[in-house]
């Protein structure tokens, strides 16, 4: 990844030596905004990373630092302000590196990545049963079986394969391309969590074994086109699969790119639809992976919506708090960020709040219900397949 | 009794109050990269106690039980100078001010806002907008700086050249005096708002602030290149002096022009010579005429041609990127210097023959913010990794502020750092005035300690300057002046 410029990351010592503490990281740091102390702050934990490891080698690693370390939801806004042009999303992931080969990650940590290691998904229960959600479909689908050459090959997701909630999100996909007749497949209890969660809590060496099993099992599948409906499973596979996929050819598209298509190609009819739809950039689609089009190109393509933008979108996009490991850690945090996502939902007057990614909606739900507002949560799949004519 | 004053807020405030070494270890530091060892033997600036008040009325509930138990009191917001001067010397308790923050209100009829003191001059740029206005002038640190705090130093930025001085526009304050008292100032109250502008947060807290707004206008940029300091000084000249003022003007020397190329931000690719940017807003009338009087002054200087208007565009949305440079450094040292107009050529040249004498790199970059002055920051590469080097290094930023002094400049900002200097930034007169204010609003002297009127003791003017001559000479003796 690289910042403004193309300037890439270095070294933690060097990035860390050459942020000038400005502070216009505190603006767009959703942690800080909840938090409030300057511990928290970018280029707080900067400061002390800069400390710690110019001057003192690692040592002197406190208890109160890991912390902080671990509350950042990785949604990268720090980086667009940035005044050095930081890639401050990788300082974070540098961070927890050396921190978890000091052996001090947080408990927390430890327990997604034991968790990981025996049953290869974020959940207790047996991957065998990644296919589950499929269950609540009308029919059997022989699609979802594992089958070499398909043209497109779906990448589920661990928490829309496991929670009941997220499953409305397959389930919405698979509709979508069976109705389209779309020649697709998943990688069913082959299917590995993408890596992220440990690559988040530092354990970069067991997420790096994740990304090659999927990598391994997608070439013996003969697959050539992948679509992925989680954006940070998309971005492990669009940036941090790159080497093990060097010199095999695979397009990745994010389920809106690849929904869009299907609009635009004329596949999908879509009915009128009567409501004030607004859109949340999930950080790892919008930001962290410059998707912000295909999903709005799909809003505004239906008929009757009225389409609202939030107060923060796109690049400047605020966070739902859901993301980089942080409800492992501090969960009241997270539900912190959800609110004050969710009053500029309530600004908006929108009826409908459209997001592309399984955790937005999950952290945002919660937090709409929380503030009582009358306000639908749905996945950009769920809106596409409740108008298709 | 100090240590019940203590408990005492700490309790009350729960949460938002801490005595956490780890946590009060960041709010002993600003921009500026010292050595502990430097600073710690000097002065206490380990704060006792954090706290994070909401409003005017928890700061004045704070400050009454500090003053009682005579704990010395540093107001903080943004922390976005390099002078200290929001960094405690003798320990007590930092006030955290970035919870007071919103807007109260916008009167469209006066076109003024009303604004809590931690708002962020880039959150209130963006409510201001929202509704068809804009502030009239801003710091080039606007995401992080606040209202409250711009306000407390000298309030000259981007706009300034057009609408004037922070001052100028500002209509009332809140303020919490040492004591506790809440007060609201006007220009015309006793005292006056005045006495607590550029105050560095040493005769109260501010809370609130009306200001004056303008409408939110279209823009026109344009960005100039020039073959050199004395030609971009004849073409700022007759910009600032127009019958339309810029709203923004400011320029980069050939040395800092150099260096944007090769870290790869330079507008326009250009390589040498110098950079002028010129940024106008107003009504499409005032654009019309600021058109022709760029399109005259092109006329008469045609071998400087502007640069396309999407790339003066882009350098005035790289408006606050200032410290991008550092990417040169690791590290980088330096002076902000207010300087009258006319020496600006003098100045940057002066400038240059110390650099050569050193063997430095040194650049320049500035905002024209009145018809007679300039802020300019002039900064060299340095490497703290190189501790010794590094140290020597510091001799050097008195070299540029002498070199300023010579040009009728003085250094932008007091703090703590520029304290030896403050017999060039007042005159005596100014600065006993200052003295009595000074005691008249805060007789124990608990607020914000050791900044603007006197210097601490290690750091009078002679010693400072011996100090800082030997580290110069063994900064040129050795050689070791940079990465020129």
């Amino acid at each position: 990844m690289t910042t403004k410029f193309g300037i890439s990351f270095s070294t933690l010592e060097e990035e860390a030596l050459t942020c000038g503490r400005c502070g216009y990281c505190r603006k767009s740091c959703p942690v800080y905004q909840v938090i409030g102390w300057e511990s928290a702050t970018p280029r707080g934990k900067i400061t002390i990373a800069k400390d710690l490891f110019t001057k003192r080698k690692g040592k002197a690693l406190t208890d109160e630092f890991v912390q902080r370390v671990a509350q950042c939801t990785l949604c990268g806004a720090c980086a667009n302000l940035c005044s050095t042009y930081i890639d401050t999303r990788q300082m974070w992931l540098e961070l927890r590196k050396r921190i978890a080969r000091m052996g001090k990650a947080p408990k927390g940590y430890n327990a997604i990545r034991q968790n990981l290691l025996a049953n290869k998904n974020i959940t207790k229960f047996s991957n065998d049963d990644r296919l589950e959600w499929a269950q609540d479909l009308d029919k059997e689908i022989e699609e979802l079986k594992l089958k070499v050459g398909a043209e497109v090959c779906y990448f589920v997701g661990c928490v829309s394969a496991f929670f009941p909630r997220a499953s409305q999100i397959p389930l919405a996909i698979v509709e979508i391309f069976m109705r389209s007749k779309i020649d697709f497949t998943t990688m069913g209890g082959e299917e590995w969590c993408c890596g992220f969660p440990l690559f988040a809590a530092g354990f970069v060496d067991d997420a790096g074994q994740f990304i090659g099993h999927n990598v391994a099992k997608l070439k013996e599948l003969d697959i050539h086109s992948l679509v992925v409906s989680c954006p940070t499973c998309y971005h492990i596979w669009k940036h941090s699969s790159q080497e093990e996929l060097a010199g095999y050819d695979l397009e990745v598209l994010h389920a809106t790119e690849y929904l869009e298509q299907l609009v635009k190609g004329g596949r999908i009819e879509l009915n009128e639809l009567h409501e004030v739809v607004t859109y949340h950039d999930p950080c790892d689609l919008g930001r962290n992976s410059g998707i912000y089009n295909a999903p709005r190109e799909i809003i505004i393509s239906i008929p009757g919506v009225r389409f609202v933008e939030l107060r923060h979108t796109r690049t400047d996009s605020l966070c739902c708090g859901g993301g980089g490991n942080l409800q492992s850690v501090d969960p009241e945090s997270a539900a912190g960020i959800a609110r004050i996502r969710t009053e500029e939902i309530k600004e908006t007057g929108a009826t409908i709040l459209v997001s592309s990614c399984q955790q937005c909606e999950q952290m945002l739900s919660t937090a709409i219900n929380d503030a009582g507002l009358a306000v639908r949560v749905m996945d950009i799949s769920q809106l596409l397949l409740e108008v298709m004519a | 009794m100090r240590r019940e004053a203590l408990q005492q807020i700490k309790q009350k405030y729960g949460n938002r109050a801490t005595d956490s070494r780890f946590e009060c270890s960041l709010y002993s530091r600003d921009l500026a990269s010292i050595p502990a060892f430097i600073v710690n033997p000097l002065f206490n600036t380990m704060p006792d106690l954090v706290v994070r008040p909401t409003s005017a009325e928890e700061v004045a509930e704070i400050l009454k039980v500090v003053y009682t138990s005579d704990i010395p009191v540093t107001p903080r917001a943004g922390a976005s100078t390099a002078y200290f001067g929001s960094i405690p010397i003798k320990g007590g308790v930092v006030i955290d001010l970035n919870l007071i923050n919103g807007v109260v209100g916008l009167s469209e009829t006066e076109m003024t806002v009303t604004t809590k003191a931690g708002t962020t001059w880039s959150d209130l740029d963006e409510y201001l907008n929202s509704k068809g206005f804009s502030s009239k002038s801003f710091p080039s640190s606007a995401p992080v700086a606040t209202v409250g705090g711009w306000f407390c130093m000298k309030g000259y930025g981007i706009g300034s050249l057009k609408y004037g001085s922070l001052l100028s526009q500002v209509k009332a304050i809140e303020v919490v005096l040492p004591g506790g008292e809440i007060r609201r100032f006007f220009r015309d109250s006793e005292p006056p708002l005045d006495w607590f502008f550029a105050s560095e947060g040493t005769l109260g807290v501010i809370t609130e602030v009306e200001l004056e707004v303008r409408k939110l206008n279209p823009m026109k940029h344009f960005l100039m290149p020039c073959p050199d300091v004395s030609e971009m000084a004849k073409i700022l000249a007759a910009v600032k002096d127009a019958k339309i003022p810029p709203y923004n003007l400011h320029f980069a020397d050939q040395q800092c022009v150099r260096r944007l190329h090769k870290l790869g931000f330079s507008p326009g690719q250009i390589e040498a010579g110098c950079l002028l940017a010129i940024d106008y807003e107003g009504t499409v009338e005032e654009l019309t005429q600021a058109q022709e009087i760029m399109a005259a002054l092109i006329m008469d200087h045609p071998k400087m041609g502007p640069l396309p208007e999407e790339t003066a565009k882009t350098e005035w949305t790289e408006k606050f990127m200032a410290l991008r440079l550092k990417r040169g450094g690791p590290s980088i040292l330096g002076g902000e210097v207010w300087l009258p107009i006319r020496e600006l050529v003098g100045y940057l040249a002066d400038i240059q023959k110390m650099a050569a004498r050193y063997n430095l790199e040194v650049l320049s970059y500035g905002h024209v913010v009145t018809p007679q002055h300039a802020t300019i920051m002039t900064f060299f590469y340095a490497d703290e990794k190189r501790t010794v080097d590094y140290i020597l290094n510091f001799g050097l930023i008195k070299k540029i502020y002498d070199v300023g002094s010579r040009h009728c400049g003085y250094p932008y900002g007091v703090g703590l750092w520029n304290t030896p200097y403050i017999g060039r930034i007042f005159s005596p007169l100014r600065l006993a005035d200052l003295r009595k204010r000074k005691k008249k609003l805060d007789p124990k002297g608990l607020m914000n300690p050791g900044k603007v009127y006197r210097w601490p003791f290690m750091m009078n003017p002679l010693h400072f300057g011996l100090a800082m001559g030997i580290l110069a000479g063994l900064a040129r003796l050795i050689g070791r002046g940079g990465r020129r």
